[in-house]
């Protein structure tokens, strides 16, 4: 049962109060991100590079070349491989860590709980630069150790694959915290008693897990699925744009970095705004997906 | 319970821990090393010759009380505006029907997923218009276009019963009375969450302050710490941590003395 | 309870403005001495990196000037950071007096932007200053800020170009000769004999988001990047060069394929023998190095002789009004004086573009004699030559795909000749 339908039985015919109440956002939103949208969607149609004075009208010329561009399908790729290894990273290792904290340990909560949010409040151009000095595969403090140990650390920002999985790693040190946090506030939403009962009964953990608690509290999971694949995208920009610049050859560029790159590096001004268009598409079609069958299986208290 | 069986997690929590503190302890140290025992003493947490040097060049560099005021004042504004108009947009999405609200929402909603780097330029050229290029304004407003609020607050809305609304409208109650008086203080853990989400994020803000900000005057800290890097000069490394402890001063605090209420109000924010 | 909401509206009020007061005291602060006209120097000077001079220079130049006051601004990441703001400044239709030009961005920024030759403003204005620039520059110095079609967009200012940084102690230790190599074939043997007598890592060339260090290295080896506008460097002496440089990498494993800040740091660690990149990072080297560091010149190749792209860049006036453009040549001028062209260099480690600054008392004289690093820079200038930017408006595109190949070859992927010939097909189409 949705609770907002319940609620518009009761307020009805309001509209313009509705409207007042929602107004203030809209006129923002009208004028920083609908016009930019449009303006970017328009964009999409010329061969411009931001400051010749004539826009040439290209049609769907920019989306043509972007859909045989080989890099496109790259590009893709690695975006698919970031929201998966954001997925496990930001997701679903703060969940089993919430579940550990909540149900399984009980000395030390407090102190657990704030230093695990400690890194989420520190900035991400900070992490990078203190991430590529302490993982220099050939001079840092891991490399180091590993070399003590006799492992050779590979050049991770030169090699494909496993520099998704390091920048990835990185962001994860700054969004863990706070992911973590929501979640075990959802977390710790579950009746101690259920879980008690089933303890009591000698249900295995992980039963407990997957059979009540994520259940039960997969309304904040769904907020974190969202955020994790909404922001993590976003937020692992900056050590791509720190670290990496996208490379080695392409290997650790997603949809939004890429979009930086073709405006602001390469002035494509157009093909950029195509670009943008085009991974715009690609993730709202994954927001409408998440509504369709995420959201029905959740579970609200009331 | 016996201490034995938690030993394990405690032991894994332990090194999860390690690992996600020991980068800050390492900034911390390395602020306070002279660049060649950066170099040198990559493992002495303790620096062997302690210098406040690098700190001394930053402050000397830089006008860094108003810098860090500027970072502050933007982070705070952002906060406040977007806090309130999410709880506003919220309260008419949860207790309100009317023609297209579905899809008005899914729209909003759906801005979550624009990247900034689409609305960049658009929202440049609009900021340059208004005259507020260079200008602490200039970096909050497009800041404000941000569904997130909207999202959060509405989801802990939907958590409100019904028969507490029913009840009050009945008693002919005004709508600001009803959001001020029986909304507000319901979801009062989610808006003072989403409050501090907003905040750091705001605080660490780069990619925008960057091309609308000029002066060193008007400086947020992040932009402050990016002086201190050069690919072609290279990286003076143990000025740039200064800078990050720096960076990090205010926020860390900030949860330090509140650590109590942030934890307990994030964690009854969950959304059930 | 509806006091509460009051409070909050009022708070949000109060801080709105707050933030007002806060803008309009920003955005309309005038010039305070309604007199001077008021122009912006835009700079790429970190902190690192030559900040502080550039500061001092135009403290100076405020404090001597009674028409003129310069606003310096700094932009992050470097010259493609620059040019990323001018975009968005002319965007809105302004645009700063005096800006900074990489190198790499000399045909798109002549392509696209407004800008006045520095003599064309002599010429109506500053009669006395006539033959000021013919006087002080090299003609092959002031070459490099032609165009391609060879009009002159600036003034050349920082100029550096790539050295050896060596790791004495780690040399000696491997049996070498502590004055590094002469020549490439030479630089190979030491690296290998790095790697098999200490184990560390012999040789790093730069790796950044330009080709400059690779250009070093394959024009000096007898090709041409570009020839007639077509790009050319897969030649056979580009592709040996090319080669030789891979197989260090890829197959001896005694050169590193790793980002540009890795790369310098693990040479100032003492993990890498020789570091090949530019003279502007002698300060950070000098600073961070415990060990017995120095620098020497570029290496050539055997029997041949060493073409070296200039680094930095040059200065363009991009002014609009005729008072700025006064304004801004009297700027200029200012920046080229010996005086200032010598704490220029001892700021930043750029070799200065203009003739006798080096040998001049008020110059450089002493501080070249004391700091033997400058000396692998300043000894190598005759084989200085323009860094190739692509020209059109493909060019930077072109850019990109030399260094996306330049990571397929390194890390072993495609070969060299096959990696530089694909690419130079690429380019040649996209510069149709």
């Amino acid at each position: 049962m949705k609770p907002e339908k319940a609620g518009s039985r009761l307020i009805n015919g309001d509209n313009w109060i509705a409207f007042s109440f929602i107004l203030p956002s809209l006129l923002v939103f009208a004028v920083f991100m609908f016009y930019p949208l449009f303006y970017t969607a328009y964009l999409s149609f010329f061969d411009w590079n931001m400051i010749k004075p004539v826009k040439v009208f290209v049609g769907w010329g920019n989306y043509l070349v972007l859909f045989q561009d080989p890099l496109t399908y790259t590009v893709l790729k690695n975006t698919a491989a970031y929201i998966a290894i954001l997925l496990l990273l930001n997701c679903a290792a703060p969940y089993a860590l919430a579940f550990i904290l909540s149900f399984v340990i009980e000395r030390g909560l407090g102190f657990y709980k704030s230093a695990f949010f400690l890194p989420s409040v520190i900035s991400l151009v900070v992490g990078s630069i203190l991430y590529l000095w302490i993982l220099n595969p050939i001079s840092g403090p891991v490399a180091l150790i590993a070399k003590f140990f006799g492992i050779t650390v590979p050049v991770w920002s030169k090699t494909q694959g496993l520099v998704i999985v390091v920048l990835s790693l990185i962001t994860t040190w700054k969004v863990f915290g706070y992911n973590f946090i929501v979640i075990f506030g959802g977390v710790a939403g579950v009746p101690r008693e259920v879980i008690e009962a089933a303890r009591i009964d000698n249900v295995p953990l992980h039963r407990i897990f997957f059979d009540i608690v994520l259940p039960m509290s997969s309304a904040t999971g769904v907020y974190i699925l969202i955020m994790t694949v909404v922001q993590g995208l976003q937020y692992v920009f900056t050590p791509i744009k720190v670290i990496t610049q996208g490379g080695p050859d392409n290997a650790s560029s997603n949809a939004i970095y890429n979009v930086y790159q073709e405006a602001f590096t390469l002035y494509r001004t157009g093909y950029a705004s195509a670009f943008a268009i085009v991974a715009m598409v690609l993730f709202v079609i994954l927001l409408v997906l998440e509504f369709r069958y995420v959201e029905k299986g959740v579970y609200y208290e009331n | 319970m016996r201490i034995e069986p938690e030993l394990k997690w405690h032991i894994l929590l332990g090194c999860i821990l390690f690992l996600s503190l020991m980068p800050i302890v390492f900034a911390v140290s390395s602020s306070f090393k002279e660049l060649s025992e950066a170099y040198s003493n990559v493992f002495g947490l303790i620096p062997e010759q302690p210098t406040f040097n690098n700190y001394l060049q930053v402050f000397s560099r830089l006008p860094l009380v108003q810098i860090t005021a500027n970072t502050f004042l933007i982070a705070a504004a952002v906060t406040l505006f977007k806090t309130l108009t999410g709880v506003l947009a919220a309260y008419g999405f949860v207790y309100f029907d009317f023609r297209g609200k579905n899809i008005l929402y899914f729209i909003l909603i759906s801005t979550i997923f624009v990247p900034f780097t689409v609305t960049m330029i658009p929202n440049y050229l609009t900021v340059s218009q208004l005259g507020f290029r260079n200008t602490v304004i200039g970096v909050i407003l497009p800041q404000l276009a941000d569904a997130t609020g909207i999202f959060l607050l509405r989801q802990a809305m939907r958590t409100i019963p019904r028969s507490l609304i029913e009840a009050a409208r009945i008693d002919q109650a005004g709508h600001l009375h009803i959001l001020g008086g029986i909304v507000l203080p319901l979801i009062k853990p989610a808006v003072v969450s989403t409050g501090i989400m907003f905040f750091i994020n705001s605080w660490n803000e780069y990619v925008w302050p960057v091309l609308i900000l000029k002066d060193k005057e008007n400086y947020t800290l992040p932009l402050a710490l990016q002086l201190f890097i050069s690919s072609e000069g290279g990286t003076d490394f143990t000025i740039a941590m200064a800078v990050s402890v720096m960076t990090m001063l205010i926020p860390l605090l900030l949860f330090l003395i509140f650590q109590r209420y942030i934890i307990s109000t994030f964690t009854s924010s969950g959304i059930k | 309870m509806k006091k509460s909401m009051v409070k909050g509206i009022c708070l949000g009020l109060v801080s709105m403005l707050l933030l007002a007061g806060c803008g309009s005291q920003n955005s309309t602060a005038p010039a305070a001495d309604g007199k001077k006209v008021r122009i912006e120097y835009w700079h790429v000077n970190a902190e690192t990196q030559g900040g502080k001079t550039v500061e001092q220079l135009v403290k100076d130049f405020n404090a001597q000037s009674k028409t003129v006051e310069v606003v310096a601004r700094y932009n992050p990441d470097m010259y493609k950071g620059l040019m990323q703001n001018l975009q968005a400044e002319a965007a809105t239709e302004k645009s700063p007096a005096v800006v900074q030009i990489g190198w790499a961005f000399l045909d798109y920024f002549s392509n696209n932007f407004r800008y006045v030759a520095p003599q064309t403003i002599i010429d109506a204005h500053f009669p006395q200053d006539k033959t000021f620039l013919q006087d002080h520059f090299l003609p092959n110095v002031m070459g490099l800020a032609k165009n391609s079609r060879s009009s002159q967009v600036g003034l050349p200012y920082s100029l550096s170009t790539p050295v050896l940084y060596i790791n004495r102690d780690l040399l000696r230790q491997a049996g070498l000769d502590e004055n590094g190599p002469k020549t490439w074939e030479e630089l190979i043997k030491f690296a290998n004999t790095i790697k098999a007598k200490t184990g560390k890592y012999g040789f790093y060339m730069q790796e950044p988001a330009d080709n400059w260090a690779q250009q070093a290295l394959m024009e000096s080896n007898g090709a041409r990047m570009m020839t007639n506008g077509k790009a050319s460097f897969a030649s056979d002496e580009g592709i040996r060069a090319y080669e030789a440089y891979a197989d260090m990498v890829v197959n001896q494993k005694s050169a590193l394929h790793i980002s540009w800040g890795e790369g310098v740091q693990s040479f100032i660690d003492g993990n890498v023998g020789m570091l090949y990149t530019t003279i502007a990072q002698r300060a950070n080297v000098q600073k961070g190095a415990t060990f017995d560091a120095a620098a020497v010149s570029s290496p050539a190749w055997q029997g041949k002789a060493k073409r070296l792209p200039a680094g930095g860049c040059f200065l363009a006036i991009t002014a609009q009004t005729e008072a700025e453009q006064k304004a801004a040549w009297e700027f200029t001028k200012f920046l080229y004086s010996v005086e200032s062209m010598a704490a220029w260099t001892k700021g930043t480690g750029y070799v200065p573009p203009r003739k006798d600054v080096a040998e001049a008392e008020n110059g450089l004289k002493s501080f070249l004699a004391e700091n033997k690093m400058m000396a692998a820079a300043t000894s190598q200038m005759d084989g200085v030559v323009s860094w190739t930017s692509f020209p059109g408006d493909a060019g930077l595109q072109a850019e990109q795909l030399l260094l996306d190949v330049r990571d397929r070859i390194l890390s072993g992927s495609i070969s060299a000749r096959e990696g530089l010939t694909q690419t130079q097909t690429k380019i040649n189409e996209l510069l149709k």
